[in-house]
């Protein structure tokens, strides 16, 4: 008798044919708690960090409340140790050649292989996500972002030469993350020659233990330096001086007040933000497939986020039945049972949770939950939300984990329209079984990243981002690389920060234009307009202002352009853009060199044009073959994506490069005819639509370039709009439907630009205020323009039958 | 056995908007191996459950009485008395589920099985199995003759022909007279999915099946090159539910075919589970076709008693 009641259970489970638990042992992630006395401090240079007279947080078991560890806050004076001591790595670790960075890599990709048990059962005990999400998926592909890289960086002095690492990288996590995504910043950074200062919040011990065992790898320990202390330390961190680039990622509310508070710091801001994803469900696709995506988007502890499901009408019922069905046979419970497809998440996850499905009911939305879920907080069942109307004001809100809002729609182009109608351009799966339509919603969708037929997937070779306000970093893939280098012609970064600097007045006035008193000497030229829509407009100021030439007199008048003009530029560049985007490459390209050749039969005008703003004659003639010269290599350029391969994946994933939509363009002073045309051919080939403000000193060549467009260009891709540049570098950055912006001008005007673009957090390029050698190849036409002049799309195309 | 599936009336629209994504079932089947797992008691339970699932199968040209009779002892005693004991299922009744063979040796099973003194059924495969290629005359005959010898399910095999020249209603046709020939015995309707030209077709031959009155389909014979993989399963576990959303009949499912170990036996079990529900784990409705795969289990059932791993004389073969 004694056996049976041992066993009681197998007869009851042999009717019941219930799960049970499969617990992983945390063993072994408690056993490195105790190295540590159960006290974790910051791991910089390869040693652990434990200053005094900080104060700590305890991090509890977010399931059990059993208390594992307490945390030390960083201080600033700690995050300037872990920033000296990335500075002097870097003296080191930049200079080695790329193939002993790649050997680095490896070993820190076989070090990570050694000790994969008790890195995913920290992470899982740490953020409380499904143990078999990490251990089957994220270390793996841990190794593979090493691996991957590795590789980058051992042909880096022959793919990337005319590229420099851009020296310590700052990242900056937020509260809920999983380990991957410090992967995906940190290797392509090693890789490319950078170190990093990694600052976690308290309570993520897995990134302390990559950085110890990236320390205990011995020959470069400064490489690799973790703080935990709160977000709020991240502006010390981006300000220390040498920190040259900051990744953040993370909410999109935190990225918004980070871009402000680092206007003008010097330090380039890479954001990625947000964590909702959408999928598009059509009435060709594989319904049950499809549901089977909505699981992996929402319901596998893949993703961060929730899911925005669209659904055509002609099959929402079918759909429905199938998800809430498929719905009752999800499992939650603790993240290190093996057998569960969703952990939790802590409180915070769970109330963000509760908030949402609460005001979704309040305001009629039908709420389904399912699943074996345990009923206690912080647990949270996967929840279905529909019926909920658009206007109601969570409808806009990002949906949280683990929610799924759908909606449905009636033909593809309607779920086009809602698709982009959110200020969100994070990743999407379209599922149609119709090549056609699915190509052209995968071309057509604002989005970072699109899978068809398939959601959640990812590789190092492919470039994950967004467009948006999901901010345009991009982690993986070629573009991966590319955020941490520059061009080895520019110098590294410097702030222009300027305490005085007032974003409430800056450019907020128009000037006034006053009688500029006699004309003497040549006859000035005839007042031009603005060049918007495709012919030279009255300002909506009414008034022009003088341009003076080198000897004193009135050479002419530009029109004073003001927010009104901008509106109206603004339109016509969206007007314009769907026919220009669709354009060719060769039909840009003809474009491209017609007006090369309009420039060169203006050549003599131009000259003297420029020859009285004071440019010698013979430079003046430099000058314009220059700019015939910049818009032909444009124009040959074919401006076109390529295609990748991903590990295990039947079938290519389309690298693209897709306008950035409308782009404003602030001129500089300098070069004010090569300046204007090498920027407006660059974007002009990657099917932008311009809006452009030429240099304030000297417009007349610009303008005198307008005539030509005029008549060769389409109406409204490129408009000109004159005036006083801060005035209208103010009225463009507050824009809400310019898409990017790239600022010449002063340090001041930087600042404002990068504080300002906070607002729809468009993409910008400022230049801080230094002057570009427009007539060098590297800095008037370089790869960088190349980069920055259009975005990428990932569209992964598995293929099988 | 529950009531037969009466079938329903050849509707072509069932199947012609049919979409399968490749790719996504592949996708699927990677993701449920390893979403699901059972340790300790439960897993002793779940294998022991899936011991009854088991039609003990020998389909070799080789197959004589004495081997038969074996088998046939074996599916009444599948597991060692006193290791059933020790997990206190010793009453439960633990038998396979039926025992397998070709139609000549249906008399040889009977008999053995009244000798040992149990009513497990005997399933007989035929019309023409592995490949289908007789005439539908002989084909039907040789339903006619197993089922007089005593067998209580025949497992047919399908015409591939229509199925890739897309003759759905002939299909339909042929399946119903086999159906009517199997009179009071269950059918058992065997898709060789591996000689299929994709997952769409799967499916569409599963609907079909279904629609003529199968008991159950059946992924593959075991002779094809692929048999009972996991993507095949899921499309027609999809196909056996929405019949079922249908029309209200619950049709059963049986791969068979290369499952050899407990561990995949497992994986069928939960991949049931997942995609059916509790409702389809039994026998009625859900059966492994496999020879090798019982002792393994036995192995394991042996290693969850005693602590240690059995070596192959530990245990009674088959």
């Amino acid at each position: 008798m004694a056996a049976t009641r041992a066993r009681p259970q197998t007869r009851e489970i042999f009717t019941t044919m219930e799960y049970g638990p499969v617990p992983e042992s945390h063993a072994c992630a408690l056993a490195w708690l105790d190295t540590q006395d159960r006290h974790l401090g910051h791991y910089i240079n390869g040693k652990w960090l434990k200053p005094e007279h900080r104060s700590s947080v305890p991090w509890q078991d977010p399931i059990t409340g059993e208390s594992l560890a307490s945390c030390l806050q960083a201080q600033a004076e700690d995050v300037a140790v872990a920033v000296e001591a990335a500075k002097v790595a870097f003296e080191n670790w930049s200079s080695l050649t790329g193939a002993l960075r790649a050997q680095h890599l490896t070993r820190l990709a076989k070090m990570i292989q050694k000790h994969q048990r008790l890195l995913w059962t920290l992470e899982s005990l740490a953020t409380g996500r499904a143990v078999r999400e990490i251990r089957d998926r994220e270390v793996p592909l841990a190794q593979q972002l090493l691996q991957y890289h590795a590789g980058q960086a051992h042909t880096q002095e022959k793919a990337l030469a005319g590229w420099e690492p851009v020296g310590v990288v700052g990242l900056i996590l937020p509260a809920t993350f999983s380990f991957l995504e410090m992967m995906w910043r940190i290797c392509p950074a090693l890789a490319m020659g950078c170190t990093v200062v990694a600052l976690v919040p308290p309570a993520s011990p897995t990134p302390l233990l990559l950085a110890q065992l990236a320390g205990e790898l011995g020959s470069f320990p400064g490489i690799l330096n973790v703080l935990s202390g709160p977000v709020s330390l991240g502006p010390v961190l981006a300000s220390q001086p040498g920190v040259q680039k900051v990744a953040f990622c993370g909410a999109v509310e935190e990225g918004r007040s980070l871009r402000q508070t680092l206007a003008g710091g010097g330090a380039e801001l890479a954001l990625a933000l947000g964590s909702e994803s959408l999928l598009l469900l059509t009435d060709t696709a594989d319904v049950d497939s499809a549901v089977e995506g909505i699981v992996d988007a929402a319901w596998s502890d893949r993703s961060l986020g929730g899911l925005r499901l669209l659904v055509q009408e002609s099959v929402w019922d079918k759909t429905m039945r199938r998800l809430q069905a498929r719905m009752r046979q999800l499992r939650a419970g603790r993240g290190l049972d093996g057998a569960v497809d969703m952990g939790a998440r802590g409180a915070a996850a769970h109330d963000l949770a509760q908030c949402y499905v609460h005001e979704a009911q309040s305001q009629g939305a039908q709420v389904f939950q399912a699943g074996d879920v345990p009923t206690k907080n912080p647990f949270f069942p996967p929840t279905l939300i529909s019926n909920l109307p658009p206007a109601a004001p969570c409808a806009q809100a990002e949906v949280p984990w683990p929610l799924v809002v759908a909606s449905p729609f009636r033909i593809a182009k309607e779920a086009l329209a809602m698709a982009n109608g959110t200020p969100r351009g994070g990743s999407a799966s379209v599922w149609s079984e119709r090549l056609g339509q699915a190509l052209e919603l995968g071309y057509r969708l604002q989005v970072g990243t699109v899978w068809i037929n398939a959601h959640g997937l990812s590789d190092p070779a492919v470039p994950t981002g967004g467009c948006k306000e999901s901010g345009s970093s991009w982690h993986g893939g070629p573009d991966g690389f590319y955020e941490y280098l520059r061009p080895s012609t520019t110098p590294a970064r410097l702030p222009y920060l300027s305490e005085s600097l007032n974003y409430d007045t800056f450019g907020l006035a128009m000037p006034s234009t006053l009688p500029a008193g006699p004309e003497t000497g040549p006859r000035p030229l005839p007042p031009y307009g603005l060049f918007v829509g495709g012919r030279f407009q009255a300002p909506g100021a009414r008034s022009s202002r003088p341009i003076w030439d080198s000897y004193g007199s009135i050479h002419g008048y530009m029109a004073e352009g003001g927010a009104k003009d901008i509106r109206g530029a603004v339109e016509a560049a969206h007007q314009v853009a769907p026919g220009w985007v669709g354009q060719s490459p060769a039909a840009r390209a003809a474009l491209l060199w017609a007006l090369a050749a309009a420039l060169e039969r203006r050549e003599s005008t131009l000259a003297a044009r420029l020859e009285r703003q004071g440019v010698e004659l013979k430079t003046a003639k430099v000058e314009v073959e220059l700019s015939v010269g910049r818009l032909r290599a444009w124009g040959a350029l074919q401006a076109q994506g390529h295609t990748l391969q991903a590990a295990g994946l039947q079938g290519p994933v389309l690298r693209l490069r897709e306008p950035l939509g409308v782009l404003a363009i602030v001129c500089p002073d300098e070069w004010p005819l090569l300046a204007f045309v090498s920027l407006l051919a660059a974007a002009l080939a990657y099917g932008n639509t311009l809006v452009m403000v030429p240099s304030g000193a000297c417009p007349l060549p610009a303008l005198e370039v307008c005539q030509d467009m005029a008549t060769l260009f389409p109406a409204g891709l490129v408009n000109v709009v004159t005036g006083d540049r801060d005035h209208l570098t103010r009225c463009l950055v507050l824009h809400q439907d310019i898409q990017a912006l790239w600022y010449f001008g002063s340090a001041q005007g930087s600042q404002f630009v990068e504080w300002a673009s906070a607002g729809n957090l468009k993409s910008v390029w400022v230049n801080g205020g230094c002057r570009r050698a427009w007539d060098q190849e590297a800095e008037g036409a370089g790869p960088e323009f190349r980069l920055r002049a259009a975005r990428t799309k990932a569209l992964w195309l598995p293929m099988g039958d | 056995m529950c009531a037969h599936n009466p079938g329903t009336e050849f509707d072509l629209s069932w199947i012609s908007n049919i979409q399968v994504n490749q790719p996504a079932v592949l996708r699927r089947a990677e993701q449920i191996q390893a979403r699901r797992t059972v340790k300790k008691e439960w897993q002793a339970a779940w294998l022991l459950k899936a011991v009854t699932f088991i039609d003990l199968t020998t389909l070799s040209g080789d197959d004589t009485s004495s081997n038969i009779q074996r088998l046939c002892y074996k599916a009444k005693y599948p597991i060692r008395e006193d290791l059933l004991k020790a997990l206190n299922m010793h009453d439960k009744g633990i038998t396979t589920a039926a025992v397998c063979v070709y139609p000549a040796r249906v008399c040889d099973a009977v008999k053995a099985l009244k000798a040992a003194g149990c009513n497990i059924p005997v399933a007989s495969v035929a019309t023409g199995f592995p490949a289908g290629q007789t005439h539908l005359k002989t084909r039907l005959e040789e339903i006619r003759l197993a089922v007089e010898d005593g067998a209580t399910e025949i497992d047919v095999v399908i015409n591939r022909t229509l199925v890739l020249t897309g003759q759905w209603e002939a299909l339909y046709d042929e399946i119903r007279q086999f159906r009517k020939a199997c009179g009071e015995a269950h059918l058992k309707t065997i898709l060789a999915t591996g000689e299929l030209g994709c997952l769409t077709d799967v499916y569409k031959a599963s609907m079909i099946a279904m629609m003529a009155g199968s008991d159950f389909i059946k992924t593959s014979t075991g002779k094809e090159a692929v048999n009972a993989t996991f993507p095949v399963a899921i499309v027609m576990l999809r196909a056996i539910r929405d019949f079922f959303w249908e029309t209200g009949n619950k049709v059963g499912f049986k791969p068979a075919g290369g499952i050899r170990t407990a561990k995949d036996s497992l994986a069928w079990l939960s991949l049931i589970k997942e995609e059916l529900g509790n409702e389809w784990l039994k026998p009625e409705l859900f059966r492994i076709g496999a020879s090798s795969l019982l002792s393994d289990i036995e192995r394991q059932i042996y290693h969850q008693v005693t602590g240690r791993y059995a070596a192959y004389h530990d245990l009674p073969m088959s």
